[in-house]
């Protein structure tokens, strides 16, 4: 048996991210006691008719959201607690939403800073229900091996280790929720463990007390003792002294007070919990708590430390006199666990799951990223530029300082041709038409082929295939003749030998002038002799050039339209972003701009 | 709670229909000769000056001046102005006009369980703390509020007669209002006076607010006192800015003189570490308390203004087993501090003691030890290891 929280106990949460917590740290206890979650729905407007998910054992559950209490106790009609999660500014209307539910009989604030006058009304309109409001700043409620409301008892491992599996003979009262937590893994080491551990919370006015929880204990034939660890401030412990003062008890009381270091600190002085305030003239001091519940007949140890102890005793006691029996303790081996995580099972070395990809350039698993295991920060620092990052990236290597100048000024060169190509036309249009950078971009990429920027690839195919296989020109040029068509990275549309590209006049300068063997360039130089020849325009152009010179530098084939597209991405953002600084408008093309070529008018004839 | 200076305080009791002297706070004596050009009042009354801080025994300060003309209180002003006592510069001072009476009374209302105490006395001043007796209550129910005859029944229980039956209930209706509305947990007028009009003013008021009910009250632009006879040090105050900013709250209260610095976890264990101190016969540097698992940066924050204390010999870093508060987190936060301080050379000669449990306490208590290898003087405790006893041992060492 236990109290206030029991077998059960069927809660809603109000509250969002930190009643989620709360819901799977209740998850946890459930499955450590093999119990189905009794967490049945959350009440939270702004997520109202969403789900949450809690994970409870190796399940992940779906609980819904409501936009009020009375929703949630309609669907869920076996709710009869309420923790609450939320504000202090709106924690009031909460918890009065809760209690004025009739389903609901116990509600539990763990909210921090709710004004007294609140905290009273609550207390008072509680009691006039007949109902219990337990906090505000309440930590919860623990009953081992039944339930649990709210994150008392901490992590998996802490709950095993106090034995909250199986319920003991302690009951447990206290304000702090540390102590709470410190209490229960007392009573699980020099006793028993506990049947339920409640905190209160440290506020002045909590909306109940010791003596609430002292009246519930005494009619629980489990509960054979009862801690309460009290501080100075308020008179609450004082009440407690003269409820068990009043009759012969059938459970002990045990007891501590804090605040015996307030009679020599400055006056005044605020402590960690805002119910902790000395008083007049002794009252409510921890001295004068501390007589009041030894003169009642409680076991007061003088210390904390002697607590332990003090309770050992006390089980020793009840062992003695047939009150107890002692509870086997569980091997190692038959402890709750939790189930392990997949990445758990792999890191022990038990487990084997077959990868979905696989990726041999880049590794974010750490601090930063690694680009071909070498550290991003490292290779800033050491003077590394975006040509280095694209040789780690696309061809996993190192290129050279040589190699990365070449790069970077095939970058620099086709990064933008103007607004009339293709691309930029596309992004352009998308960038009037109101569409977003990505996309706008996107589509002038997509422009990309056969026609425009996309012959780099095919033109490092061809003079790879050409010097491969000794290929003299005359030999090459028959062969894309009788196989392929128009050799790529040949010809274009307005350059010609008179009016040369001087993109491609740059760069095979530069090309030439360095120590390198260049045998794909020169391969295609003797190409666009022969074409040029023929007719005027059929000259090597600006993707045939990059084409050759990236192949002498070694880049796989596959991999060339790449330097395209990257560079001139660079130029579409710029004109998506140009059109946006202008603010420009829809565009449509002039009628006149369009041959109207599609039949005249004319009667459509009769459906058959 | 939080303490309310004489201005402000005054101002809410005005707010709720009570008659309180013409008083203003002024930052110089410029402001008040501004001022005496448009309040009749300043000219003609004989007047208080007192400065407006938290402080105590104002009176043995030379702080509270009484029965000036306008230039005398400009000069008593300019002498307050600008004089520190302890940490505290006076920046402001109040000016208020002096009311002649005969008898002093004393109406208050204080927060209970239930609801309030309303609590009358047909004594004021120092005689009303000898004669607690004569201080006759009213207990209402928190939601109520209390009758007319309920009050009147009070001040005649409390010893008054004839009009002024009506009029105590009066005042005492509205301090009530005032109370309610305004989430006070102790409103004090002491003394209550009649003027020469025959009508009840407050002439000096301890007024506590609920500063956790600030959010519901636009109007509470004034800031809060320290409740304990001094200001708060720069350190407090900039805890209690981060404190205002996180999740979870850290705290500090400095204690001039002592030796034992307080660096525990949770609001309840903090008090129980700080009982083991004074048990043992240590001298507590401070009071300082983290919990409901605030950021590391802002334990940092704290940590390091633990360090700083001055003359400190240990740093108890205690706590209970946590529910929820990271202990490899929030130790992060402080082992950061930590180097930081010993780089510093702050932590010379200063021996800390450790001992925490709760969520991720293995790591955390490993990287406190680990911190022995860097040569800090560190005893690190788990769960096994009673809360307190690491204040034993660091008091029992020589």
């Amino acid at each position: 048996m236990s109290i206030l929280a029991t077998k059960e106990t069927h809660v809603v949460i109000q509250g969002g991210v930190a009643g989620v917590n709360a819901a799977r740290r209740m998850g946890e206890f459930r499955h450590m006691i093999q119990q189905p979650l009794n967490v049945s729905a959350f009440v939270y407007p702004p997520d109202a008719g969403k789900t949450n998910e809690v994970i409870c054992g190796n399940r992940l559950l779906t609980i819904p959201v409501y936009k009020t209490v009375a929703e949630a106790t309609a669907n869920h009609p076996e709710i009869n607690t309420s923790l609450v999660y939320v504000g202090a500014d709106r924690a009031y209307a909460g918890a009065k939403e809760a209690l004025d539910d009739s389903g609901i009989q116990v509600v539990s604030m763990i909210t921090e800073g709710l004004p007294e006058k609140d905290s009273k009304l609550l207390g008072a309109y509680a009691r006039k229900l007949g109902k219990v409001f337990n906090g505000p700043s309440s930590i919860g409620v623990m009953s081992a091996g039944e339930c649990r409301l709210g994150v008392i008892g901490g992590a998996f491992d802490n709950l095993v280790a106090c034995k909250l599996y199986r319920p003991g003979s302690f009951g447990v009262i206290t304000k702090s929720g540390g102590l709470s937590n410190e209490i229960i893994w007392i009573c699980s080491q020099f006793a028993d463990g506990i049947t339920t551990a409640i905190g209160i919370g440290g506020d002045a006015y909590p909306g109940t007390d010791y003596v609430t929880y002292l009246e519930m204990f005494e009619n629980d034939p489990q509960t054979k003792a009862v801690v309460i660890v009290g501080e100075m401030g308020g008179d609450l412990e004082e009440r407690a002294a003269e409820w068990y003062g009043a009759k012969k008890r059938r459970v002990k009381l045990l007891s501590v007070v804090s605040g015996f270091c307030q009679e020599s600190l400055p006056k005044g002085m605020k402590f960690g919990h805002a119910g902790a305030k000395e008083g007049l003239q002794g009252e409510g001091s921890a001295r004068a708590k501390a007589e009041a519940l030894k003169k009642a007949g409680a076991l007061v140890p003088e210390t904390f430390g002697a607590l332990g102890p003090a309770i050992k005793e006390t089980y020793e006691e009840l062992v003695k006199s047939g009150e107890v029996k002692p509870i086997p303790e569980l091997s190692e081996a038959e402890q709750p666990k939790l189930p392990r995580t997949v990445e758990q099972g792999m890191k022990d070395g038990d487990i084997l799951v077959a990868p979905l990809i696989k990726s041999t350039i880049s590794d974010d698993r750490g601090d930063e990223p690694l680009y071909e295991g070498y550290p991003a920060s490292e290779l800033i620092n050491k003077g590394y530029d975006i040509p280095h990052i694209i040789g780690l990236l696309w061809d996993k290597r190192l290129v050279s300082k040589q190699e990365a100048e070449i790069i970077r000024r095939i970058i620099i060169l086709s990064a933008d041709h103007g607004p009339c190509v293709s691309g930029a036309l596309t992004t352009i249009i998308g960038a009037c038409a109101g569409i977003g950078l990505s996309q706008a971009v996107a589509a002038g990429l997509i422009m990309i082929g056969p026609r425009f920027g996309g012959a780099v690839t095919d033109a490092g195919r061809y003079f790879s295939y050409a010097i491969d296989n000794n290929m003299s020109v005359d030999e090459f040029l028959a062969h894309m003749k009788k196989n392929v068509g128009p050799v790529p990275g040949i010809g274009h549309r307005v350059k010609s030998l008179r009016n040369p590209d001087k993109r491609v006049k740059e760069l095979v300068g530069y090309v030439k002038s360095l120590d390198l063997a260049t045998p794909h360039l020169d391969f295609a130089l003797e190409v666009e002799k022969i074409t040029a020849a023929k007719k005027d325009n059929l000259i090597l152009n600006v993707d045939g050039t990059m084409a050759a010179v990236l192949v002498d530098l070694g880049f796989p084939v596959d991999s060339l339209n790449g330097f395209f597209v990257l560079s001139r991405t660079i130029g579409l953002i710029g004109h998506w972003a140009d059109q946006k600084r202008q603010g420009s408008r829809l565009i449509r093309l002039f009628n006149y701009l369009v041959n109207y070529a599609a039949p005249a008018r004319r009667e459509v004839p009769p459906l058959q | 709670m939080a303490k309310v200076l004489e201005g402000p305080g005054m101002g809410l009791l005005r707010k709720w229909g009570l008659q309180t002297p013409n008083y203003a706070v002024v930052g110089s004596s410029e402001e008040l000769e501004q001022l005496a050009q448009a309040n009749e009042w300043l000219n003609t009354s004989s007047l208080v000056v007192k400065a407006h801080e938290a402080l105590g025994s104002r009176f043995k300060l030379g702080l509270v001046k009484v029965g000036l003309d306008l230039n005398g209180a400009k000069a008593a002003a300019q002498e307050m102005l600008g004089r520190t006592v302890g940490t505290l510069t006076i920046r402001e001072v109040i000016v208020s006009e002096a009311v002649d009476h005969g008898e002093e009374y004393y109406v208050a209302v204080k927060s209970t369980r239930d609801g309030a105490d309303v609590m009358v006395a047909n004594c004021g001043g120092v005689e009303v703390e000898s004669n607690w007796d004569r201080v006759k209550r009213c207990s209402v129910v928190v939601g109520d509020a209390p009758t007319d005859a309920a009050l009147e029944a009070l001040a005649k229980e409390a010893g008054f007669t004839g009009d002024l039956i009506a009029k105590v209930a009066d005042f005492a209706r509205k301090l009530f209002l005032c109370f309610d509305n305004e989430d006070a947990q102790y409103l004090e007028i002491n003394p209550v006076v009649r003027n020469a009009a025959g009508e009840l003013v407050a002439l000096d008021a301890v007024t506590l607010l609920d500063g956790d009910a600030k959010f519901r009250h636009p109007d509470w632009t004034f800031p809060f006192a320290a409740e304990f006879g001094r200001a708060y040090t720069e350190n407090e105050e900039e805890v209690m800015a981060v404190d205002s900013k996180v999740k979870g709250s850290v705290k500090l209260i400095e204690i001039p003189g002592g030796d034992t610095a307080m660096l525990p976890a949770g609001g309840g264990a903090s008090v129980y570490y700080s009982d083991a101190v004074v048990a043992r016969g240590g001298k507590l540097a401070n009071y300082a308390e983290y919990s409901g698992d605030p950021p590391d940066w802002a334990v940092e924050v704290l940590t390091d203004k633990v360090c700083s204390l001055p003359g400190i010999k240990n740093i108890i870093v205690g706590g209970a087993i946590a529910n929820f508060t990271d202990v490899k987190k929030t130790f992060g936060g402080i082992i950061n501090a930590f180097r930081k301080a010993k780089a510093e050379g702050k932590l010379d000669g200063v021996r800390i003691w450790v001992r925490r449990g709760g969520p991720n306490e293995k790591q955390g208590l490993a990287a406190m030890n680990a911190l022995k290898e860097e040569g800090f003087q560190i005893e690190v405790f788990d769960r096994r290891t009673p809360l307190t006893d690491i204040v034993d041992m660091a008091l029992a060492k020589k």
